[in-house]
């Protein structure tokens, strides 16, 4: 698909005789949200890593933003909140911001750490160490720091773990906001409900695996959670 | 070039804050020149000191070891390397950062070990300072380029801590040979001579230039 911001072809992994993700075609368009749904051991993780481009495809093609996109430019295309935060914990919140602005090329980098302080509520914390914050303080400057350079794909590993309700509300708003835009995402979570609030697509992995779900699945939690049980035994039947 | 700057401010402002690679490597190179001293006390025949100059190269040597083990250490808490293994900057650059913050803490425990040296075995340093230092600081320079690379790879293996030793010390030897002889050299005669500064200038730029290209393949899983 032209103007897709992933476009997977037989994409897959191996660690030695487990393969952790069978060949897999993905395409995203600007604006879709993907909802990575499964068990734990799915294959998740290791999709969103080759996703993200923190490992290597056994086989197959990926390509990440622009047509052609390679090295620092499709790394460049990627924003990723991940278990661990990624986040020097003897620097400050603005100070991992800035550094990460840098980083990223981002023009004038301390008015972008200022921008993204505002937006995502940080300023009581903005100067404290990342090591002294509590995981869900750091989790919020961890989505933060991956917005930081406006990536074209948002890859988001449970992100609402270690917020509290208020925060995660604000946080899936805030990801409903974005779709529609340039932006594309793919949002790995157990919450069957947030997916249904923020995903446009649904795919389920079971050890490695891969079925999408059809669009109606996402008309409700009980829908999803129908259709997910439904893949689930489709995709353990098949092994 | 900024991500050079960047990555150097993070690592000075995180060993600032918590000490402990630079404090780890000054005690453990304090601790290296009192077993020396106790193992080869110092002669009162200046002939039978001609070891001197090696013995401080072990201790800057072993320091340095000490340092790129604890380079990435800030790295690997929160995952870190993997937020920079993801930065679009040319990772050439994030290496050259890396090296320059642990040079700049293996200088400061450089110059301290020398003192120490210096009044362990009754050495006259300060009127050769600045040549000191410039042997120093090229041999230095071979220790933190070889060993970021090192360390960079050894970070991730189950047994980092005996790895880059390993890795690290049989590629040293150059930076030694040269480091060592430019020493004994220039406390027996007050000058330097030019053929080992040549194994050090030409150590630290093949160091350099090979760590260099390489960084973008070690960074990758």
């Amino acid at each position: 698909m032209s103007g897709a911001v992933v476009r997977a072809a037989g994409l897959s992994k191996r660690f030695g005789p487990l393969a952790a993700l069978q060949p897999l075609d993905l395409t995203l368009a600007p604006g879709e949200t993907l909802a990575l749904l499964g068990p734990n051991g799915a294959g998740k993780t290791t999709l969103l890593r080759l996703l993200a481009g923190l490992a290597r495809p056994s086989a197959g093609a990926l390509a990440i933003g622009a047509e052609g996109a390679s090295g620092p430019a499709r790394r460049g295309a990627v924003g990723l909140v991940a278990h661990a935060t990624f986040l020097y914990a003897q620097l400050t919140a603005r100070e991992n911001l800035v550094l990460t602005a840098k980083l990223y090329g981002v023009a004038q980098p301390a008015a972008r750490a200022a921008a993204l302080i505002a937006a995502h509520e940080l300023t009581p914390v903005a100067e404290r160490a990342v090591g002294e914050l509590s995981r869900g303080w750091a989790q919020r400057v961890s989505i933060a720091r991956a917005l930081v350079h406006e990536p074209r794909l948002l890859l988001l590993d449970e992100p609402f773990s270690g917020l509290d309700p208020g925060a995660a509300e604000r946080l899936a708003e805030r990801l409903a906001a974005q779709r529609g835009g340039e932006r594309a995402a793919v949002l790995v979570t157990h919450e069957l409900a947030r997916a249904v609030q923020l995903a446009t697509r649904a795919l389920v992995l079971v050890r490695g695996r891969a079925r999408e779900l059809a669009a109606a699945a996402l008309a409700s939690p009980a829908a999803l959670e129908a259709a997910y049980r439904d893949a689930v035994a489709a995709l353990e039947a098949a092994r | 070039m900024s991500a050079l700057l960047a990555v150097l401010w993070k690592d000075l402002a995180i060993e600032w804050r918590s000490r402990d690679r630079f404090a780890a490597m000054l005690v453990f190179s304090l601790l290296v020149v009192l077993v020396l001293y106790f193992a080869a006390p110092p002669s009162l025949d200046a002939s039978r000191n001609a070891h001197v100059p090696g013995l401080l190269w072990v201790a800057y040597v072993f320091a340095g070891v000490l340092g790129m083990n604890r380079a990435f250490a800030a790295e690997l808490e929160n995952d870190a390397l993997s937020a920079l293994a993801l930065a679009p900057a040319d990772r050439g650059f994030l290496f050259l950062g890396k090296a320059a913050a642990s040079f700049l803490v293996l200088a400061a425990v450089q110059a301290l070990g020398a003192v120490f040296f210096a009044l362990a075995f009754s050495l006259e340093l300060w009127p050769v300072a600045p040549q000191l230092a410039l042997v120093a600081g090229l041999g230095g320079l071979g220790i933190a380029c070889a060993g970021t690379l090192l360390a960079a790879i050894s970070v991730r293996t189950r047994y980092r801590e005996v790895m880059l030793p390993l890795l690290l010390l049989p590629l040293l030897v150059p930076v030694l040979l040269g480091a060592v002889r430019a020493t004994t050299q220039l406390l027996a005669t007050g000058s330097l001579p030019w053929p080992p500064l040549q194994l050090l200038i030409v150590a630290d730029a093949v160091y350099a230039i090979v760590a260099f290209l390489c960084f973008e393949y070690v960074l990758d899983e």
